[in-house]
Order: C-alpha cells, then structure tokens, then sequence
C-alpha cells in the first residue's frame, strides 16, 4: 500500500536537529497563544516523533510508530509508585486550610517572637514558614494569611504596604519547606531522588524566613512608622500557644523523621502527614461538604501536575531522539566566559521568564534543556567534587540545582507583571474591605525580591546549606 | 482553589456540556475519594507493618494501579474548568472574535494530539489484554502479580472523555467565532490575576 504522502522522499536529507529547533520555537508559539502548557509540549513531542520516525519509514508506518510510542507514555509514566508522594502532599495542604492550624500558628508565633522591631512582620513570617510545613502551596498560603494576619497588623497601626508585602513574600516559602510539590516534580522531571530532593529544601526554606525575618527587623528598626512590637506576654501564655501548633510539629517530624531514617517511604510518610491533618480537621468540626470540597481540588491538582508530567515526558522523548539537549550542553559548556556567570544568566533568564509564566508551567518546560546544561558546567553527571566547577559532585549538582530554580520561581511569585501572591493578597485584602491596591502589595513586596536575590547568592556562595542534610541522608 | 468561569444556558451545546460535567465531577470525586483511599491504605500499612510485622501485602503493587485514577480521572473535569496551567497574558489582551479564533485554533490542537494518544494508549491497553490468558492480562505486576490492563484501560476511558470535552469545546468556541458572542457558553472563560484573587477570597470566605 502506498503512503497517503511520500514522507520518505520529503524528509529526505532533512537535519532532524534543525527540525527540533524549529519545533521548539513553534512550542513557545502554541504556549503563547494560550495553548495548555501540557498539551503544548506533548502535542510538539508528538510532532517530532512524527516526523522522526516519517524519515525513516515512511508516512503511514512512521504515523503508527509515532503514536504507539506516545501512547506508552501516560501509563508508563503516571503509574510509578514515586509519583504517588504528590496527591498526599496536596491533599495536606487542601486539609490543612480546613484544620484552623494557620490562627494557632499566628498566635503562637506572634506570642514568641512580637517583641521583636516589626513583630507581627516577623511573626507573619515565622507563621508563614510553619504553614509551609503542611503545605506546598505558595498561593494558598498566602492567601490564608492576608486573612489573618494583615487585619491584625493594620489594627496595631503597621505600614499597610508593609503589612501585604510581608504576606506575600512569606507565602512563598511553601514551595521550599517539605511537603513540597514543586520539587517532587522536579525530582521526577530530571531523575533525582525525591527524598534528598525534599530534605535539601529544608534549610533553604528556613534560611529564606530567616534572612526576610532579619530583613523585617531592620527594615521596622531604621523605620518604626512601619511597624511597632507587640509584647507584654509571659513566658506561661507563650507556652500555653504552643499545644495548637502541635499537628504541623507533627507532620514536619513524621516527614524528616521517616524520609531520614527510613522508617517510611516518603508516599507513606506523605500519606501519614495527610491522616494527622485530615484528623485535626474533623475535629476543628470540618463536615462532609467541606471534605469534598478539599477532595475534589486535590483531585484536579493532581490532574494537572500528572498532566504536566507526561505531556512534558514526551516531550523530553522526543528531544532524546534529537538531540537537543546534549547540543545546548555542548554549547553551553563551549561559551568563552566563567561557568558561574553562564550559571547567573541562566538564573537572570529564570527570572525574565518567570514575570511572565506560572512557575510549574515554566521548570517543566526549560528544565529538560537547562538541567543538562548546568550539570554538563559543573563537569558532567559523574563528576567528583574536587574536579567539578562549581565544588560539588554530579549528583550533589542535581538536587543544589533543583532548590535554586525552585527558589527562582518562587521569586517570580512576587514580581509585577503577574506576580500572583501579589494579586491574591490584595484580593483577599479588598474582600476584607481593607484599602490595598495591587500596587501596594508589589511595592511592599519590593524588598523581599532584594533579600530573595541575597538568599539566591548565600545558596550559590554556600551550597553546604542546601547539600547538608541530604548529604546525611547518603551517609 | 480557583473557582471556575464557565457561561451556561439551555441551548443543547450547554445541555451536553452540563451532562458531560456531571460525569467528569463524579469522577473527580472518585480519584478525590481514591486519593483519600490510598492515605488510609498507607496508613494503615506503615501501622501493620510496624506494630504487627505484618505489611500489607502487594502494597506497592495496588499504589502503582491506582495511580492511573489519581492521574486520569480528572483530567477532562480539569479541562473544563480551565484548571490545566496556561499562559494568558498574551491571548488574555485579545477580544471578540480574534480571542474566539485563537481559542477555537488552541482546542483543536489539543484535540488531535489526544486523538492520537486515545489509539496509542488504546494499542498499549490491548497489547496487555488477552481473553485467553489468567486474568484475561498478558503483564503483570512485579510483586503480587496484579493485572496491568484495567489501569491502561482507565487511561484510554479518560482520554476518551476528554476527547469528547474538547470536541464540545472546540464547537463552543468556533460557533462564538461565527456569532461574534460575547462570552461562549460551556467553555472556561479567560481569569486575570485579579479574578483569580476574587475566587481565592471566597474560597476563604466559605472557609470561614
């Protein structure tokens, strides 16, 4: 039987490389005009495969290769028991919402640490950095805590600019303290392990609301318009507070305790923290409709990640057969300058891109060419430390990598145009009837952007900080 | 948490779009509830192993099998909410018919790459399916030997949905298209940030 066209003749002599290229600007075409970034990517992967397999046998045979090969993928994919971590961790922090554990944390934080210059700044901050510890979700944090913790502030006379800024640059925390989904998908994007993954988060995250903390407490010191200390509390209502916070102290240990030492899978440990939230939310009275509620948006979270992951795994098949990523490796590693500066414009590319797209959609997609390329600069994945460029092994690369793009588009979370914390913060504000425009959020948020790109360089300077833990995990 | 914006009528465009979303929001509750099964199941493992010695059996086995009804069941209800992650700055700008054309062009993209993966995935279900065989299953699982057909089947079943939900929307958006409408019915309606932020509010309101 003849084919419908002689794709054989075609693409005959055609440099499939070449062709790659082209796909991949007409991927960022599709994602431009609003295609959904996963069906973007799979739709260009499948393309590829297409015209891949067309070259070589044909328009007919190489249409059904093309697709029997695409189609293994979702299954493939999806169903590996490692993937099963993400709908636990979301399911967290949808429970976590219903389980009133963001009023004790505020209360407890701000009976510990108000006293400070800007206390209920740095209380927010703390609190924020705790709620992170339930939850993944950097939006949802942030928007729990304008409810909370705003009102608050602007009753006690704080700067309101201040006040949202704070909100919005603590909510961005959830996505570097574990449960964190961002870097289960990481892990899964580029084949490091999940567990290292989420303990290498863990310092990074407590460094971040460290460095805002201390960046409140100046900021409040040199300014006291912007916000007064709170204090008169005594050391028997400090602890009093601290009963409250007992669920989150709970899911923190379970998660390190069984992911360090291995008395849990980090599924099961994901699925443990889920009971203990789930069973303080009923009894914080939560009923059926609310639990369907939080069903159903884990549901259709986990939908879209799952979505995310496949569409992109066929991509990166795709890619395999072309070659791209080892070509831009290759070039990357070829450029005539520093790898640690080829390594900031990376970042500096991070951050362009993501004032303009969401932060999954925007790893997913760069991360099958960037994450070759940065550790092609480090010296290739089996790498030692002593012989590497930037002073860490292949693998240690790997997981110190994954907590600095994660850290990046964090960052975008709170940067004008679309920076969404910034919006979600002023929505909720406005909802409250409390007067703060979006504009207001972004200019409070300023600041925290400065100590976000110092926390960025202390991570870049010390990589100790994120290799620490993970490191015991190997031991 | 954002809510969706989707339009509604009694139009037979928006009668089958509400038909088809009352199947695709009882099979999101399924992965929810499924989801919420397999925290129990963990649970319970983790307990039984380290209290009685006695793991559950083939537990990974069943976590990898369900795993396709966590990743799947949602997928067409996400789609019809508008939930799958998009970037709209650019397509958000547009109005009228130029939004409607650049919309109906986006669904149709989606629709033939799932046109195709509902054969391929089809071609990977029925290479694992034999009447024949123990189990009518050709493959197994590593442990405890489970079938692997049925979760295949479950990724062919969804997909097939979603076929359907993006042939309702690339209708939906090719008759605004012809109309010149406003706002299309059955179909996600473009969010800004600051919509977003509404529906996270009231979220939280109905949190309380």
């Amino acid at each position: 039987m003849n084919d419908l066209i002689d794709m054989k003749a075609l693409l005959a002599g055609v440099d499939m490389f070449n062709v790659s290229l082209w796909l991949s600007g007409l991927l960022i075409v599709l994602v431009l005009i609003g295609v959904r970034v996963a069906f973007a990517a799979a739709f260009i992967g499948f393309i590829g495969l297409c015209l891949f397999f067309m070259q070589k046998q044909g328009f007919d045979k190489g249409l059904i290769t093309a697709m029997k090969l695409t189609g293994q993928i979702p299954h493939s994919k999806s169903t590996t028991y490692a993937l099963s971590l993400i709908p636990t961790f979301i399911l967290i922090g949808y429970l976590a919402y219903y389980a009133g554990l963001t009023q004790f944390l505020f209360e407890a934080a701000k009976r510990w640490v108000g006293w400070l210059p800007g206390g209920l700044g740095v209380a927010t901050v703390f609190a924020t950095a705790g709620f992170a510890a339930v939850s993944g979700a950097s939006v949802a944090t942030s928007a729990v805590f304008a409810k909370i913790a705003i009102p608050e502030m602007l009753k006690l006379g704080y700067d309101k600019r201040f006040a949202a800024g704070v909100v919005a640059a603590g909510g961005t925390l959830a996505s570097l303290i574990p449960p964190s989904a961002i870097l289960v998908i990481y892990a899964i994007i580029v084949e490091q392990s999940v567990g290292q993954l989420l303990m290498a988060g863990f310092l990074p995250g407590a460094v971040s609301a460290l460095i805002y903390a201390g960046l409140i407490i100046l900021m409040a010191k040199f300014r006291p318009s912007l916000g007064p200390s709170v204090g008169g509390f005594s050391w028997k209502q400090r602890f009093e507070s601290l009963p409250g916070t007992t669920p989150i102290i709970l899911v923190v240990f379970i998660i390190i305790y069984s992911i360090y030492f291995g008395w849990a899978t980090p599924t099961e440990a994901g699925a443990l923290g889920a009971f203990v939230v789930l069973i303080m939310a009923l009894w914080q009275g939560m009923r059926w409709e609310a639990l369907k509620g939080a069903l159903m948006e884990s549901a259709k979270l986990t939908a879209m990640i799952f979505t995310m992951i496949w569409g992109v795994l066929i991509y990166v098949r795709y890619l395999g057969f072309a070659d791209l990523p080892r070509a831009f490796s290759h070039w990357v590693t070829s450029l005539d300058q520093p790898a640690m500066v080829t390594l900031l414009l990376i970042l500096g590319a991070y951050v362009v891109l993501g004032m303009f797209m969401d932060a999954i959609g925007m790893l997913i997609l760069t991360l099958p060419v960037t994450f070759p390329a940065v550790i092609a600069l480090n010296g290739g994945a089996n790498v030692t430390a002593e012989m590497s460029t930037l002073g860490m092994s292949g693998q240690e690369c790997g997981i110190w990598f994954g907590i600095i793009v994660v850290k990046m588009a964090e960052i975008c979370l709170i940067t004008p145009p679309i920076g969404l914390n910034c919006f979600v913060v002023a929505g909720v504000a406005q909802d409250g009837k409390m007067d703060i425009s979006v504009q207001d959020v972004f200019r409070g948020a300023a600041p925290f952007f400065v100590a976000d790109v110092v926390t960025v360089g202390v991570l870049i300077a010390f990589p100790g900080i994120v290799l620490w833990l993970p490191g015991l995990l190997v031991s | 948490m954002s809510a969706s914006n989707v339009k509604t009528n009694g139009t037979t465009l928006s009668k089958l779009d509400q038909a088809l979303f009352r199947v695709e929001s009882a099979l999101n509750l399924t992965a929810g509830i499924m989801v919420l099964g397999l925290v129990c199941l963990a649970v319970t493992h983790v307990l039984s192993r380290k209290l009685l010695n006695a793991p559950l059996p083939g537990f990974v086995d069943w976590v990898g099998q369900f795993m396709a009804v966590f990743a799947f069941l949602g997928i067409a209800y996400t789609q019809r909410l508008g939930g799958h992650i998009r970037m709209d700055m650019l397509v958000g700008r547009l109005k009228g018919r130029t939004l409607w054309l650049t919309e109906t062009v986006s669904s149709f993209v989606i629709l033939l790459l799932v046109s195709a993966l509902v054969y391929g995935t089809f071609y990977h279900f029925n290479r694992s399916f034999d009447f024949g065989s123990p189990l009518w299953s050709r493959d197994s699982s590593i442990d405890i030997a489970l079938p692997l057909w049925p979760a295949k089947l479950i990724v062919t079943l969804s997909l097939v949905l979603l076929w359907v939900r993006l042939v309702l929307q690339v209708w939906a958006f090719g008759r605004a298209f012809r109309e010149g409408a406003v706002e299309p019915i059955g179909v996600p309606l473009i969010e800004d940030a600051a919509q977003l932020a509404a529906h996270e509010a009231e979220v939280l309101r109905a949190i309380g």
